[in-house]
């Protein structure tokens, strides 16, 4: 009983927490209501018991994605966030129709056709047996993407670089 | 919903809520004291028992204080933002109450809890403590952002840069403990350091251990890291436009957030609640962990009366170029004296390892400080020499 | 070589020590008093009491006072401060303050200053003390060093709206005043300005004989060309 409520108080709020990230003009606005929509998923993600991934939902979509997108807003001239108002479009009620669309013929179909595990033992995976999966069965995965992540490290410190050296060129010019 | 876990919860969280509180009006008057102290003056003196001239070394400052902020004018700017300027303290206040859960103190009314519901005996404790902790940066952001200040808008983007820079070092050191200890679980960490086999004891230990607190001090805006609310350059930074009670709660978080991460630092490295007498009186490992937090507190409030504050560049460079390497070293120079004391058991190995790291370290450190140096320009001043 | 983060450790041992020293000795405590060398009977006691003698707030003990800046002062050479000002209205350090704190009126007429060359003086200079924030930028740019810091800083008063504004003459102070509480920057500011009025001056008779020679040589030249003149024909 209690973890319905929970579920369907956390669900509304991101339900709600994305309606506002996407129609707020007010950018700043919409990154906090983005990042409540990241805090109520995390909080679903540990109503699964999965803790670890909750944690990293916190971390990296919150303390990570959120704030990037902030010092991206805070480059651009909508900093001061002045448009109160929320995004209004004459196509709107069509995107409605389309997204309700979607749900209906898409994804109902596809939730209800899907052949879902039905357990009612709950599934508590520790972190160290999560941390032994990725460093024994999936270790190639594992540095795989640690030396694609390397790679854009590099490539983004490179590409930096190389803008500002052509502009001294430009400028030497 | 039971009531035995209402209780339980209750048991938990109620204490933390109490104790930390009152720690931290203790602290604002030692640190007044101690500052005072330090610039040769007396502090405060006057407040003590009322309505008489009993003084109490001016003790009950905090209380009067305290009354200040409650009763004081709560203004708003008029083009502040108005709910997110009563928001943003409120969301300063939550992060840091609520990783206070995610240290190890096992009160001695624990054992009247009939199941477990501490939050540090979750599995990835010290990831929820570094998630969670981030997000006082939000907090932040959005008090400097609502209140259409320049000032505060520059504080809150200090604060954001400099906090994002610092949480990798901070991590990146305590990502060695919890290698050696191979667990994220803050108990088992504080466990298996008992009987003094603390981690701040072994070579990679104290290394980490150093990068740790010169982060967390910039983690938690705290001198010589205060850029987010330099006085002298941007007035408060992004509490500017804060008075009275929200500005107190701004107070209480930050210092909370302080307890916190010492805190973590005393659980990482400091062995926990580890100490002498625990086996006569269990009980006495709260006592030994809080006064190793205030042991740090005090550093951190000897730090502030010492050291001037950085340069925005400086401290950039310093998390960058200095701390990152050196934690990511660490951990390099952590596995390897694992390994080496694991295949050669002995003191001729313990020694090896520790001369090797330290001087490692110490190359390292010097290196990298070269480094920066070479590249650094002098500032020029217009005015000043 | 030094030791890396040394310095923090000698600066952390430096703040220990005054934290210690601080509950031992006394004496520790004159930087926070300007009376502290007084007999405690003579201090005083209520906000009349307050002197503001020329000179008085100064301990004859401490040097402390010497490197403390608080408050901007007008300087005078020796003689009525009115006719000796330095202070020429130029509104510079008005425009630099970055307060703005303070508040000039430029006289409308010229009046001989200690050099006995008609200059503007202040008909009004004050300044905020509740806005200045000591940064001393107005000293810098003060291209006649007129105006210095005072060590002054007990500057509290009764009156929160027109006490605060302190007036030119409250302001103006004499140079031997300025040389009793900064000795070493007054010396050093009165060199300077001695050898600027000597290279001036120096620069003065160059460019007078320049001239002067230019002007012969002119003549001279003119001369020769009139003689070529008369010559040719």
């Amino acid at each position: 009983m209690t973890q319905e409520i929970t579920f369907w108080v956390l669900a509304v709020i991101a339900v709600l927490g994305a309606l506002v990230a996407v129609r707020r003009r007010n950018l700043i606005h919409g990154v906090f209501a983005l990042m409540i929509f990241f805090a109520a998923l995390a909080g679903l993600f540990l109503l699964l018991l999965a803790e670890f991934i909750a944690a990293v939902q916190i971390l990296v979509y919150i303390g990570a994605v959120g704030i990037l997108l902030l010092f991206a807003i805070m480059l651009t001239e909508r900093v001061t966030g002045d448009d109160a108002r929320d995004i209004t479009s004459r196509g709107s009620f069509w995107g409605w129709v389309a997204a309700l669309a979607v749900l209906v013929f898409l994804l109902l179909p596809a939730i209800q056709s899907a052949d879902l595990p039905q357990t009612t033992e709950p599934y508590n995976p520790s972190v160290k047996a999560l941390g032994q999966q990725m460093m024994n069965p999936y270790v190639v995965t594992l540095e795989v993407l640690a030396l694609l992540l390397t790679a854009a490290l590099i490539g983004a410190v490179a590409a930096s670089q190389g803008g500002e050296k052509k502009k001294e060129d430009a400028d030497d010019a | 919903m039971s009531l035995e876990l209402i209780k339980d919860i209750l048991l938990a969280t109620v204490p933390l809520l109490v104790i930390f509180p009152s720690l931290f009006a203790f602290t604002t008057w030692m640190e007044r004291k101690a500052l005072a102290r330090i610039q040769n003056r007396i502090g405060p003196n006057k407040i003590g028992i009322p309505c008489t001239r009993i003084g109490l070394f001016g003790l009950g400052q905090p209380a009067a204080d305290g009354i200040k902020m409650i009763f004081k004018e709560d203004i708003v700017p008029r083009g502040a933002d108005k709910l997110f300027h009563l928001l943003a303290p409120i969301l300063a206040l939550i992060p840091a109450m609520l990783i206070l859960c995610f240290l190890p103190l096992e009160f001695p009314w624990g054992k009247f809890m009939s199941g477990q519901v501490q939050a540090f005996l979750l599995d990835s404790a010290v990831i929820f403590f570094f998630a969670i902790s981030g997000l006082a940066t939000l907090a932040i952001f959005m008090a400097g952002w609502a209140s259409r200040n320049k000032y505060s808008l520059l504080g809150g983007m200090r604060a954001v840069a400099q906090m994002v820079s610092y949480e990798i070092p901070l991590v990146l050191s305590a990502v060695v403990v919890v290698m050696m200890a191979g667990s994220l679980n803050a108990k088992e960490i504080a466990d298996v350091q008992t009987g003094f086999n603390w981690f701040v004891l072994t070579p990679w230990g104290l290394a980490a251990f150093i990068v740790f607190f010169v982060a967390a001090l910039a983690e938690t805006n705290r001198s010589p890291f205060d850029l987010p609310e330099a006085e002298s350059e941007i007035i408060a930074g992004y509490f500017t436009e804060y008075s009275g009670f929200k500005f107190a709660l701004f107070f209480l978080g930050e210092y909370i957030a302080m307890f916190a991460i010492s805190g973590l630092a005393v659980t990482l490295f400091l062995g926990a609640g580890d100490g002498p007498f625990l086996a006569v009186a269990p009980w006495l490992s709260v006592v030994w962990f809080i006064a190793k937090i205030f042991g740090l507190i005090a550093v951190m409030i000897w730090l502030r009366g010492t050291l001037p504050r950085l340069r925005v560049d400086q401290l950039m460079a310093f998390a960058w170029k200095f701390l990152l390497p050196l934690s990511i070293f660490n951990i390099l120079l952590a596995g390897m004296s694992h390994h080496v004391t694991v295949a050669y058991p002995g003191t001729t190995a313990q020694v090896v390892t520790w001369t090797v790291s330290l001087v490692g370290m110490y190359v390292m450190a010097k290196g990298l400080d070269k480094i920066s140096r070479s590249t650094a320009k002098p500032r020029e001043y217009l005015y000043a020499e | 070589m030094s030791i890396l983060g040394g310095g923090i450790f000698k600066g952390m041992a430096v703040t220990l020590r005054n934290f210690v020293g601080s509950y031992f000795s006394k004496e520790r405590f004159i930087t926070t008093n300007e009376y502290s060398w007084r007999p405690e009977s003579e201090l005083p006691q209520s906000i009349g009491d307050y002197p503001k003698e020329e000179g008085e707030q100064l301990s004859d003990t401490t040097t402390v006072n010497h490197y403390s800046r608080n408050f901007p002062m007008l300087l005078h050479d020796t003689g009525e401060p009115m006719d000796t000002i330095r202070c020429v209205a130029c509104q510079i350090c008005e425009r630099e303050c970055p307060p703005q704190c303070i508040y000039i009126e430029k006289s409308t007429e010229k009046k001989e200053n200690a050099d006995g060359k008609p200059q503007f003086y202040p008909a009004k200079f004050d300044i905020d003390v509740s806005v200045c924030m000591s940064c001393q930028i107005c000293v810098e740019v003060c291209p006649f060093d007129a105006i210095v810091m005072n060590s002054q800083f007990e500057l509290s008063t009764p009156d929160r709206f027109g006490g605060l504004l302190v007036r030119r003459d409250d302001l103006l102070k004499s140079n031997d005043y300025y040389h009793k509480i900064h000795p070493q920057e007054a010396a050093t500011r009165d060199e300077r300005m001695a050898a600027d009025k000597a290279a001036k001056e120096a620069k003065k008779k160059a460019a007078a004989e320049k001239a002067k020679a230019a002007a012969e040589a002119k003549a001279a030249a003119a001369e020769a060309a009139n003689e070529s003149k008369e010559d040719t024909e």
